[in-house]
């Protein structure tokens, strides 16, 4: 129990955990969406697009290092700078895999494959290329370390960041809830959608973009690696255990808070990393979801949360 | 002369690319409550006309009046309700036959709102006319082909439209079913009297609920009434179908004399054999509202 007070009370760990309550609620929403309309591998393509955006983000750090610079105390600008190039083009790729896609020439998964590994070859370049000219001036490497990128560092979060973290969910919630009744008319009919008179270009992209904002947000909490994860699990777990929508949005999140914070338990008592932690946890939640379903078909009792009755 | 549901004037589409036109000075009138059937063989322009009607494209050449408007603002009213030859919903949305008929009218509600009752009730109302009621709660990702048909139309219902247009609605539907279908557009047309335009190469499907044809490939080469395509017409065509055409009407020309003489001319000259009676349908001709252009 001392574990779960810790995370409750210390400021550090209360931090980490509000943030990733916020991560987790939009992520949860959009989940189902993800799961829906297989966009599981755009967010893969988004997140790992974050790397093209990184090496922006550090080459404008060595030609204009007094707006990166990180102030007194950490975080500050700097990071908000930062944090803003990646999340920018995280958006433009986003955006740009959905206008390519939509062309009958070129499959959707070839087009985001060309984003992920194209933004992240720029990214690698355009680190190096940075690195080389901070060294040549003399200056230090202002960019954060690769693992934390990788792999996230919720436990870094600080007070700032997180109320940053709530605004956004908020945000992309707000649109989410402003545009539900036509984002799913096209979700559920994208072909005959615009002969109705939805607006279906806009609702794909207000779509891609708020999936790459949740996935750039996400990236804090787990990574680039594992950012995806969390819009993907949490609607599949939900789509398991109910046929209704709103049930399956209330479930995904829960099953994203749940595993947030048996993740952040597990990290704290065993030391892990915390975005693994909190992966696992959810792929363990999506198999014992699996199990009730398959046994609850196989004695033929009704799902948990199964068809309404009539 | 009162307001026509939809005048087309002189219109011709060219694919950008393509060297003939798909369309080529086609002018049509439909009358307010007269129910068009397009019938014409595949690639003939059907699909074309219907988005251009849509507004989902824009013609090359002519001009198109829906209710007094333009297409792309009949589409931004909802004044068309739609339902698309291929049903490709997304199954895996958990969303019950209700919601999504209702979302059908709802999308246009302003967000702050709820769903208003009236909406609700119109929603009730279409699912009962067109037999979705039963299977009302069920996730419209488990319904069966002919199931979802009749969800789709609902939803195209849902909205307070004036024009109900259905692309190739027989396609997938066995011989029962396309019965009872039939029977399904005369409740819906009884009871809403809606214009209604039927797009197909599939004769059945025009001849269950048209007041009118509209014979389309590439030029408008006809449009006559059911009586005018005589039932030995009807019989011969659909001999084609069965002798391998699958349902491609390619080398037929139906020529309308006037209104009310028989007409047609088919370039083939099967024999009527009992089988193909199966497909003829079962209207008497006094029931017909006759509409002459």
């Amino acid at each position: 129990m001392s574990t779960l007070e810790s995370l409750m009370t210390s400021p550090m760990y209360s931090s980490a955990l509000l943030a990733g309550l916020a991560v987790v609620t939009m992520c949860g929403v959009l989940s189902v969406f993800v799961v829906v309309k297989r966009l599981g591998f755009v967010g893969q393509g988004v997140s790992h697009s974050a790397f093209g955006g990184v090496g922006v983000a550090s080459l404008l750090a060595v030609m204009l290092p007094a707006a990166f610079a990180p102030h007194d105390g950490g975080g500050g600008m700097g990071e908000l700078l930062q944090f803003g190039v990646i999340v920018v083009f995280c958006i433009a790729t986003a955006l740009g895999m959905g206008l390519m896609s939509n062309r009958r020439t070129l499959p959707a998964d070839t087009s985001i494959g060309m984003f992920l590994v194209g933004s992240m070859a720029l990214g690698a370049v355009l680190v190096h290329v940075s690195r080389e000219m901070a060294r040549s001036r003399g200056q230090s490497s202002l960019v954060q370390s690769w693992e934390s990128i990788l792999f996230g560092s919720i436990f870094l979060v600080t007070r700032d960041e997180m109320y940053g973290g709530w605004v956004i969910a908020a945000l992309v919630l707000g649109v989410a809830w402003w545009f539900r009744r036509p984002l799913l008319f096209w979700v559920l009919d994208e072909e005959s959608s615009s002969a109705f008179g939805v607006p279906a270009g806009a609702m794909k992209g207000t779509l891609m973009v708020m999936l790459a904002v949740a996935v750039v947000v996400a990236m804090k909490l787990a990574g680039v690696v594992l950012a995806t994860a969390l819009l993907v699990m949490p609607g599949a777990i939900a789509l398991r255990l109910t046929q209704r929508l709103w049930p399956s949005v209330a479930i995904s999140v829960m099953a994203g808070i749940i595993g947030l914070i048996g993740g952040l338990l597990l990290s704290l008592r065993l030391d892990w990393p915390p975005g693994p932690s909190v992966v696992l946890t959810l792929t363990v939640i999506f198999a014992l979801a699996s199990c009730i379903v398959w046994m609850s078909t196989r004695w033929a009792r009704p799902a948990l949360v199964g068809e309404p009755v009539r | 002369m009162t307001q026509a549901a939809v005048e087309i004037d002189s219109i011709s589409y060219t694919y950008p690319g393509s060297s003939s036109p798909a369309l080529d000075r086609v002018s049509l009138r439909v009358e307010d409550g007269e129910r068009l059937g397009i019938l014409g063989p595949n690639g003939g322009g059907k699909s074309t006309l219907l988005k251009i009607i849509l507004g989902l494209v824009s013609p090359t050449s002519g001009r198109v009046v829906i209710f007094g408007r333009s297409p792309e603002e009949a589409r931004r009213e909802g004044i068309i309700g739609y339902v698309a030859q291929k049903t490709e919903i997304e199954t895996g949305l958990p969303m019950s036959v209700q919601e999504a008929v209702t979302l059908g009218a709802a999308w246009r509600v302003s967000p702050w709102r709820a769903t208003p009752r009236s909406v609700r009730d119109h929603v009730k109302r279409v699912l009962a006319l067109v037999g979705c009621e039963a299977y009302a709660a069920r996730p419209i990702g488990r319904l069966s082909g002919g199931q979802l048909q009749r969800a789709l139309i609902a939803r195209a219902l849902a909205a307070d439209v004036k024009i109900l247009a259905l692309d190739e609605p027989m396609v997938g539907i066995d011989a029962s079913g396309q019965e009872r279908f039939a029977e399904l557009l005369e409740g819906v047309h009884r009871e809403l009297k809606l214009t209604t335009l039927i797009v197909s190469h599939d004769l059945r499907a025009i001849v269950a609920g048209s007041d009118r044809v509209a014979c389309l490939a590439r030029r408008l080469h006809s449009h006559t009434s059911p009586e005018g395509l005589t039932p030995q017409i009807l019989a011969e065509l659909f001999t084609h179908d069965v002798a391998g055409l699958k349902g491609s009407l390619r080398g037929m020309h139906v020529h309308a004399h006037g209104p009310g003489e028989p007409c047609g001319e088919v370039h083939d000259g099967e024999e009527v054999s009992g089988e193909v009676q199966l497909g003829m349908p079962s209207r008497p001709a006094q029931e017909k509202p006759r509409v002459n252009p």
